[in-house]
């Protein structure tokens, strides 16, 4: 696939040569999904599930070599949710009262529930991002065909990425042009031109999808290409798979007998 | 280059209007399974009615539109009351490009926006793309159409109003639903979340209605042609003339 107009770089670890990166992207991807759906399916309260778990995170942030900085920066986004259920704890009965006033309290039901909401979203979000800062984005394209994600699915999303830098920049440049002539004093001429912009910017996407699809023809487009034969896993992508399985299954025996 | 475009992407980010895509964690079992089966289902249809409707144009031109929602999203404007939103955009794709390719390019916007932003969860996709693909983007177009044919299909009059009335109902349902799956889950009790998710959506959507307004206003008259409902042309002038 040629997808070298990038428009965004997420995948600044993506060069590195670790055990991690020596597996097939869709072994990956397969790996982040199944363990990401075992985090997220633990029943609230299972504490020693998620500190298997999350030691397992963290050693494949030491396998993988990630930049944490970076990493850390793109978990700050999610406190606007975990501040709606910390809102919600206030308001919760149930369980043993450890604090009250007025129409507020903090119950111990209110606190489990806080903090595994927490856990799970801090820990699936760890993991994901793993994914995403080491592999490139047309390796995670690749590999969704590869998965059997329905190629015309995959196709849109390509040529999305394509054009999310093209379309960015020249929304960009009517900003600019807008800022320039002193258009964007009020806040009610703000929405007016804005809403003129992404008009205006609607009919050019228009033109533009007719444009590439004109030159795709020229150059002997037929509908969607085969898909690529798939390329048999290696014994590493096979051990990986395994050892996500045994561990995600490992969490929860934990708590089996009760 | 990269640089220059993300420190002006940044802007978006770290903001609160997000809050309707929801991260993995917040949801239990059950509604992860009946929202899941759902969304793949849309896909699934909306895939099939769009490679039938837009043949082999189906790829460069969903794949820009997508592209298209995706930058306008991150555009911020001032909302009516202090605050500032940014376009959702899925009644507005829906009633340029119909209800299947719409929410075919919300699914694509929603599953890059998980990937890039972190804006809504990996398990969550099925949720978010129930609450805003189905019911924001299908749900609205019906709405729109609705209200458009019911006052006239030809007048800008019935164009505006209703895509004034879907966008803001669209984006208030959409919530409603978030709050009620939260709660079905367990995470947050039914009254907290409804009343975070309403009372802050009935701001956003108001938001939503005046863009998309503006929007399909600038279309109407420059090119109108481009509406999945394009009004009817009436019959020229100098034509009846001879």
């Amino acid at each position: 696939m040629l997808l070298h107009v990038g428009a965004f770089h997420l995948d600044i670890d993506s060069k590195q040569t670790t055990p991690w990166h020596q597996l097939a992207p869709r072994t990956r991807i397969l790996c982040t999904v199944l363990f990401v759906f075992a985090i997220v399916l633990t029943p609230n309260g299972h504490w020693w599930t998620w500190a298997i778990y999350g030691l397992a995170t963290m050693s494949l942030l030491w396998l993988a070599q990630v930049t944490l900085s970076v990493l850390l920066k793109r978990l700050a986004v999610e406190f606007t949710f975990i501040g709606v259920v910390l809102l919600g704890t206030l308001f919760r009965g149930g369980g043993k009262l450890l604090w009250a006033w007025g129409p507020l309290q903090i119950t111990t039901v209110g606190l489990t529930i806080l903090g595994s909401v927490t856990l799970k979203a801090l820990l699936s979000l760890l993991v994901f991002n793993i994914l995403t800062l080491t592999t490139a984005v047309p390796a995670l394209l690749h590999a969704l065909i590869e998965l059997r994600v329905p190629p015309l699915l995959v196709a849109i999303l390509t040529s999305m990425y394509r054009y999310i830098g093209v379309l960015n920049a020249e929304f960009n440049a009517m900003r600019r042009a807008a800022v320039c002539r002193n258009l964007m004093s009020s806040k009610r001429w703000q929405r007016l031109v804005i809403g003129n912009m992404f008009g205006s910017l609607f009919i050019r996407t228009y033109g533009r999808g007719e444009r590439v699809y004109q030159a795709m023809l020229s150059r002997g487009y037929q509908g969607l290409p085969q898909v690529e034969k798939v390329s048999p896993g290696k014994r590493g992508d096979i051990v990986a798979l395994t050892l996500t399985v045994i561990l995600a299954l490992l969490g929860q025996l934990i708590y089996w007998p009760r | 280059m990269v640089t220059v475009m993300f420190s002006s992407w940044q802007h978006g980010i770290i903001q609160p209007h997000l809050a309707m895509h929801v991260p993995d964690g917040f949801l239990s079992l059950p509604v992860l399974l009946v929202t899941w089966i759902i969304a793949v289902g849309l896909i699934a249809i909306s895939l099939k009615r769009a490679q039938a409707e837009y043949k082999e144009r189906a790829v460069p031109l969903m794949g820009v539109c997508a592209a298209f929602i995706f930058a306008a999203q991150m555009v911020n404007f001032p909302i009516p009351g202090g605050t500032s939103g940014h376009l959702l955009g899925g009644t507005l794709a829906a009633s340029l490009l119909g209800p299947w390719a719409g929410s075919l390019v919300m699914t694509s916007v929603f599953i890059v926006q998980g990937a890039v932003f972190q804006d809504g969860g990996l398990t969550a996709l099925g949720a978010n793309i129930f609450n805003m693909g189905l019911i924001g983007t299908f749900g609205g177009y019906y709405l729109y159409r609705t209200i458009r044919f019911a006052i006239g299909r030809d007048s800008l009059n019935g164009m505006v109003i209703g895509i004034a009335v879907a966008a803001w109902t669209s984006v208030v349902v959409a919530a409603i639903v978030c709050a009620f799956e939260l709660a079905l889950s367990g995470t947050v009790p039914l009254p907290v979340a409804l009343v975070a998710m309403a009372s802050w959506h009935v701001l956003i959507g108001i938001g939503e209605a005046l863009i998309s307004v503006v929007v399909v206003s600038f279309i109407w008259r420059s090119r109108p042609d481009l509406f999945y409902d394009p009004p009817r042309r009436k019959a020229p002038l100098s034509a009846s003339r001879f």
